[in-house]
Parts: C-alpha cells; sequence; structure tokens
C-alpha cells in the first residue's frame, strides 16, 4: 500500500479558522483511494522534526497572540525547511503560516517579526486595525498550464502581502493580497501559500488531488492517475457558491 | 425633550404591537437616534444583574428571570435576547413610566460581550455574571482576546458583584482585572461522568494569560471548560463559592451544599449556567425552596435544547452558532444510547457571519458508532456540511442534502428514529417553523 506523510506544524497553535480540515480533506481523498495518510504533529518543546522525511507539510492560521510566540520557535528550522522546500517537499501554508515564511510581517506598530525568508515576499499590518480583508473569495487557479480552474475560498486577513511575484490565483471575487488586489497567494509547483480558509481544501477537490498526485509521484518516481471519487456534494457545493458569488 | 420622546416611542410601541411586532430592536434605534445619551434617562432604584457570554446567554437571564419571578418579584428583563444596546434601551423604555422610572424589584439584562462596557458606563450594574467565551463567528466579532479585553479593561473600575466561571481560564482571569474589588464570586462543576482528559473540542484556554505557559488540566468537561491550573504562577487556585457536586444527567440533578436541584436539562453546559443562577439568587438571599421550584420547572421553549413530540416521535432541538454550541449537542446525541437520525441546519446570513469554517471545529467523529443512522443537511450551505460530515467518516449515502427547509423536514420524519435538531443562528425559527408544520 502506498503512504504519505504529513507533517502538522503547531496544531494547537494554527487552529483557528478549521484550517485542520485541510488534513482531513487530504486523508480522506487518499484513504478512499488505498493510500495510508500519516500524520504527525509538531510543537514548541517537540523534538526537532526531520522535514526532509515527509510528502507535506502543513500549517494554518492563527490568533496573533499565538502567532507571535511560535515565530521565534520556527525560525530555529530556517535551514532544515528552506532544504526540504529545495528538495521537492510539498508546503501548503494558510494565512498566518503564508505570512511566516515569506521576508517579515511589520506590525501596526512598525515592530518587524522577522519571517523565515524562504519566499520574496513580505506582509504589512494596515494601520488601522478595524479594517481586514474580510469575505468570501474565488480565484482563477491554473496549477498546470492550460488547465484553469476556480477556487472558493474565505479570507479574513489584516496584512497585505507584496511582492508575491508567483501568485496562487487571479481574484474573481474578493480582495487577495492586499485589499481590491488582482491577485492572491504565492504559488510554485510544491508550494500553496495563501489566505483562503474555508478550509480551502474542502471545496476545491481539485487542488487536493494536485498535492495528493504531485507527492506520490514524487515518492514513488512513477506517473500516477488518481481514481475518481464520488464528489457530488462538493460539485453542487461550488455550483452554488460560485452562482451566488459571480453573478 | 426626552419626555416628548419617550411619548413617541411608547406610541410607536404600541403601533408595533397593533401589527403584532415585537420591536426588539427597533425601539431602541429610534431612540438612539433621538438621543444618543437616551441609556441615562431612565431612573433605576432596583438592582440590575447582567449576564454576558459566548454560550448560554438568553437560558441563563431567563432562567434569573423566572427564578427572581417564582420568589415573587417584578422582573424587568431583556427575555428575548435582544441583547444588544438598542435591545437593552427598548426594554427599558416598554417597562418605564413617561418620566423614566421603572418600576421593578430587579432588573436582568442579557448583554453582547462587545456591548457590556458601552450599556453599563450609562446604567448603574450590581451584578455582572461571566459565563464563558468561545470562538465564535470569527469574521464578525475577531478574536475572543479582544472581547476578554475590552471586559476586563471595563472591570478595572468595576466595584459590584462579578460572578465568575472558575472553570473557564478566560473567565476566571477577569476576577483579577481590580485588585480593590473584594465581590468576587467563583462558581464551578465537580468532574461529571463524560468528562475527559485530553480537549475533545476545539477550545481557546491554552496559556496561561498572566503568565504565557501552557495551562496544566485534571480534566475537561466540555471543550476548553475544565479543573485547570497553571503550573507556573498558580492561576486557577479560586476560592470557590458555588460548586455543583453529584451532577447526575441521567436523573437530571446535582446538589449544591447539600442540597438536591431537579432541572428540565440534561446537558453538562446547562448545569453551569445554573450554577450561575444559584450563586446570584444567593447573594441577593433568594429562598432555597423557590430556587429549587423555579429550577425543576424552568425551560425555554425557544430552540434551546427543546424537547419536542412530532408526529409521536421525540425530536429535541438546539441553537449551535459556534463550535461550541454544536460540539456540546452533538455531545449529547452521543450520550443518548437510543438510535437516531440528525438534521444540521447551516445559514450564512449577516447575522450568522459569512465564513462556515468554523463547522470544521466540530467534532463529528464517530457518529455511526453512536447510532446515528442517517443526516440531512439544509441551510443556505447545506452541501458545506454535507462535505464536513462526510469528511469525518459518515457514510455519504446517509447523508441527504435538502434545498429547502420543508423538503428537509419532510425527509427527517419519513421514519420514526428519534431526531436531533441542530441549527445556526438565523436558521433556528424557520427550521422549528418547518418541524411544527408537521405537528397539525
Amino acid at each position: 500500500m502506498k503512504e504519505l506523510k504529513i507533517l502538522y506544524l503547531y496544531p494547537d497553535m494554527l487552529e483557528l479558522y478549521g484550517d485542520y480540515g485541510n488534513l482531513q480533506v487530504l486523508k480522506y481523498r487518499m484513504e478512499q483511494r488505498n493510500i495510508s495518510c500519516k500524520i504527525d504533529n509538531y510543537s514548541i518543546n517537540d523534538e526537532t522534526p526531520n522535514f526532509s522525511s515527509y510528502d507535506i507539510v502543513f500549517a494554518g492560521g492563527g490568533a496573533d497572540n499565538e502567532q507571535s510566540i511560535l515565530a521565534d520557535d520556527l525560525i530555529k528550522y530556517k535551514d532544515n525547511i528552506k532544504k526540504a522546500v529545495q528538495e521537492g517537499v510539498f508546503f501548503l501554508l494558510i494565512c498566518g503560516a503564508y505570512q511566516l515564511f515569506g521576508k517579515y510581517y511589520k506590525g501596526v506598530e512598525g515592530n518587524i517579526i522577522p519571517g523565515l525568508e524562504i519566499f520574496p515576499y513580505y506582509t504589512e499590518a494596515i494601520n488601522d486595525r478595524k479594517k481586514r480583508c474580510i469575505g468570501n473569495i474565488v480565484l482563477e487557479v491554473e496549477l498546470q498550464e492550460g488547465n484553469p480552474t476556480k477556487v472558493i475560498g474565505f479570507e479574513n486577513h489584516g496584512g497585505q502581502t507584496f511582492n508575491g511575484m508567483s501568485p496562487f490565483g487571479k481574484v474573481l471575487y474578493g480582495n487577495g493580497n492586499s485589499f481590491g488586489n488582482t491577485h492572491e497567494g504565492f504559488f510554485i509547483g510544491n508550494v500553496i501559500a495563501t489566505y483562503l480558509h474555508g478550509p480551502l481544501l474542502s471545496k476545491n477537490p481539485q487542488i487536493a488531488d494536485y498535492i495528493i498526485k504531485y507527492c506520490l509521484e514524487r515518492k514513488y518516481g512513477e506517473k500516477i492517475e488518481l481514481q475518481n471519487l464520488d464528489d457530488s456534494f462538493e460539485t453542487k457545493c461550488r455550483e452554488q457558491i460560485l452562482k451566488r458569488l459571480l453573478k | 425633550m426626552n419626555i416628548i420622546y419617550m411619548i413617541l416611542l411608547k406610541t410607536i410601541n404600541i403601533i408595533l404591537k397593533l401589527f403584532g411586532k415585537q420591536g426588539g430592536n427597533i425601539i431602541g434605534k429610534i431612540a438612539i437616534k433621538l438621543n444618543k445619551n437616551m441609556l441615562a434617562y431612565f431612573k433605576i432604584n432596583c438592582p440590575v444583574i447582567a449576564v454576558t457570554a459566548t454560550n448560554g446567554k438568553t437560558s441563563t437571564n431567563n432562567c434569573m428571570r423566572y427564578t427572581l419571578e417564582t420568589a415573587g418579584y417584578k422582573v424587568v428583563s431583556n427575555k428575548e435576547g435582544n441583547n444588544m444596546e438598542t435591545g437593552i434601551l427598548s426594554t427599558l423604555v416598554k417597562n418605564a413610566t413617561l418620566t423614566g422610572k421603572i418600576k421593578a424589584d430587579y432588573i436582568t439584562f442579557e448583554v453582547d460581550e462587545s456591548y457590556v462596557p458601552q450599556v453599563f458606563k450609562t446604567i448603574k450594574l450590581d451584578t455582572l455574571v461571566v459565563l464563558d467565551f468561545f470562538r465564535d463567528q470569527l469574521d464578525r466579532n475577531g478574536e475572543v482576546e479582544t472581547l476578554i479585553l475590552k471586559i476586563n479593561e471595563f472591570l478595572k473600575t468595576y466595584t459590584g458583584n462579578l460572578v465568575l466561571n472558575a472553570d473557564d481560564p478566560n473567565v476566571a482571569r477577569l476576577g483579577k482585572a481590580n485588585p480593590d474589588n473584594k465581590k468576587i464570586y467563583y462558581y464551578r462543576v465537580q468532574k461529571y461522568e463524560h468528562a475527559t482528559s485530553g480537549m475533545k473540542e476545539a477550545g481557546e484556554g491554552k496559556f496561561c494569560p498572566f503568565c504565557k505557559t501552557r495551562l496544566e488540566y485534571e480534566y475537561y468537561q466540555y471543550s476548553h471548560i475544565g479543573r485547570f491550573k497553571c503550573p507556573n504562577c498558580n492561576y486557577g487556585e479560586n476560592q470557590i463559592y458555588k460548586e455543583a457536586q453529584n451532577v447526575d444527567l441521567k436523573e437530571r440533578s446535582f446538589q449544591v451544599e447539600g442540597i438536591t436541584y431537579k432541572i428540565q436539562d440534561n446537558s453538562i453546559y446547562t448545569i453551569y449556567n445554573y450554577l450561575a443562577v444559584l450563586s446570584v439568587m444567593n447573594i441577593y438571599k433568594i429562598d432555597a425552596d423557590d430556587i429549587i421550584k423555579a429550577f425543576s420547572k424552568f425551560s425555554l421553549k425557544n430552540g434551546r435544547l427543546e424537547n419536542v413530540s412530532i408526529k409521536g416521535i421525540p425530536t429535541i432541538i438546539n441553537l449551535a452558532k459556534n463550535p461550541t454550541g454544536a460540539n456540546v449537542s452533538l455531545r449529547l446525541l452521543k450520550e443518548d444510547e437510543e438510535e437516531k437520525e440528525l438534521l444540521f441546519v447551516l445559514n450564512d446570513n449577516v447575522a450568522d457571519g459569512f465564513d462556515v469554517s468554523w463547522i470544521w471545529d466540530i467534532n463529528f467523529e464517530n457518529l455511526f458508532e453512536n447510532k446515528v443512522t442517517r443526516i440531512i443537511t439544509a441551510g443556505t450551505r447545506q452541501y458545506d456540511i454535507a462535505i464536513r460530515i462526510k469528511t469525518s467518516g459518515f457514510d455519504a449515502k446517509k447523508i441527504v442534502p435538502c434545498e429547502n427547509l420543508d423538503e428537509a423536514a419532510k425527509e427527517l420524519y419519513k421514519t420514526n428514529t428519534k431526531k436531533y435538531v441542530i441549527a445556526n443562528y438565523t436558521a433556528l425559527q424557520p427550521t422549528r417553523q418547518a418541524i411544527f408544520k408537521l405537528k397539525e
């Protein structure tokens, strides 16, 4: 039986917006296809994880307080994480985690929280604490050339992210990386970094399958055709929401 | 000038009544437009008791009102649950004389968490009860911590009675907001039979609010409610005013200081609410017999743990507007050993919050193992909830998403199995109506 291993970073701290659902979706879609899915947790005070030994590394969004506590911890693994990214381990990074992997996060008072500096983007808090990009969001995403797909999620962020260069998608509805932006997130073949909650994969099974396929092909060195699953709930859910938002 | 406003407001109220409208917030909204300091107009000469929390405000407020009324007092209260400044103003206008006098022995209010400072900088508060803080509609309310800090700031200069849940680390911390206030009353509930050693549901109280150390729990009752302590600074060691012992959910009873209280509900979270009410009643020296009598009869028939019979089929309806609300309902369903079916109605209207990702914080695991045989979903997000439940491992073939509530109700009562109904905020009353139609 084929197996994929997932490393879940700070499950007890980055858990505010139901992002853990992404892992449940991945696990579900693997197990339906008889692929075993093993999830290991890492949090503060745990033994150093071997990032390169995993197929997928996942981290979600958290409360401000928790996020500042763990930023100091995460930075210890900067080199290990950089190496894993270069080796092709898949990284799925949502919201706060998306920000942490960039150059820095500049707070309202101008304080700088250094990021892992793995990707070129940086984030700045908006001066008015009450102003946030909040709402449903729809993107057009092209994970593979010539195969665009719509991605549905929910954004809720005060941080404005700039210098994305290689965005995850084009904004069809909602804000994106900053207020009224044309683009959202950051994407390179083995990294999806985005503000999208929902959780992201729950309404976008095509993204979940892209990740699974990528990881299996990388790990087993063969071409993989994933077996189709019954996605009738997902299909109807998408139809309903797209119809409502993209009138 | 205010007296003219009062005449106007009361006239509008009479007109609304003629049209069968409650005018829950409307009167208050107009009042604020007329005079933004309208709250200051009212002359209150009786104790004002307020309850705030994420979950349990309406039930607790009504239970306080009911108990005081059982003891023979005249009580003014926003019993319908209009808990923002406008709702409180409406209640006052309706119950005041034209000169703003309120004739009552007690006033009890439920107040939205974020409105506590605003309302009670004007109205003198005698007792504040804080039940719990959970994550709730993040897109509307922001993080829980922001709300807690707001109330904490208000409490720094507050000198009235403060009744606090000692088993919620987010609530108990408020007892330290004003070191000069000695009138802090902590209540808690002894470990009940389904308490666990680990957290089973999403919760907030992970780190000590004072020294940021990870809190240690002896047990969890539900979510992050339980016996906690900070291993570094000992936060959590509080002098307890009232403690519930021998909680028996099957018998629907608990004991405090040797007195047995029978209640109508059978859920752990409502025991906490009863303890809050009991603490308040003891502060005001209400007779124990009146409390016993009131508790044994109190039941809020508005979709808060409402037990009804539809076509002879027992049905339990409960509101769930956030993960904890849904989790306590599912806890009840899992603790029930009979076979059952579930209807889950999920809306994403303004009052619900547009973000439905909170359903992924609901503990849907093991529903089939706990004898749930079929699940119907409905609401504007019927497919989101269907996907969520499917992903938890429940057989997708036994999940039936329905386009509208009438269809969902019909589908639900095709079988004779016992029913559980969970609905979020704007879904609750329409769901009740759809179900009650089948009663006729």
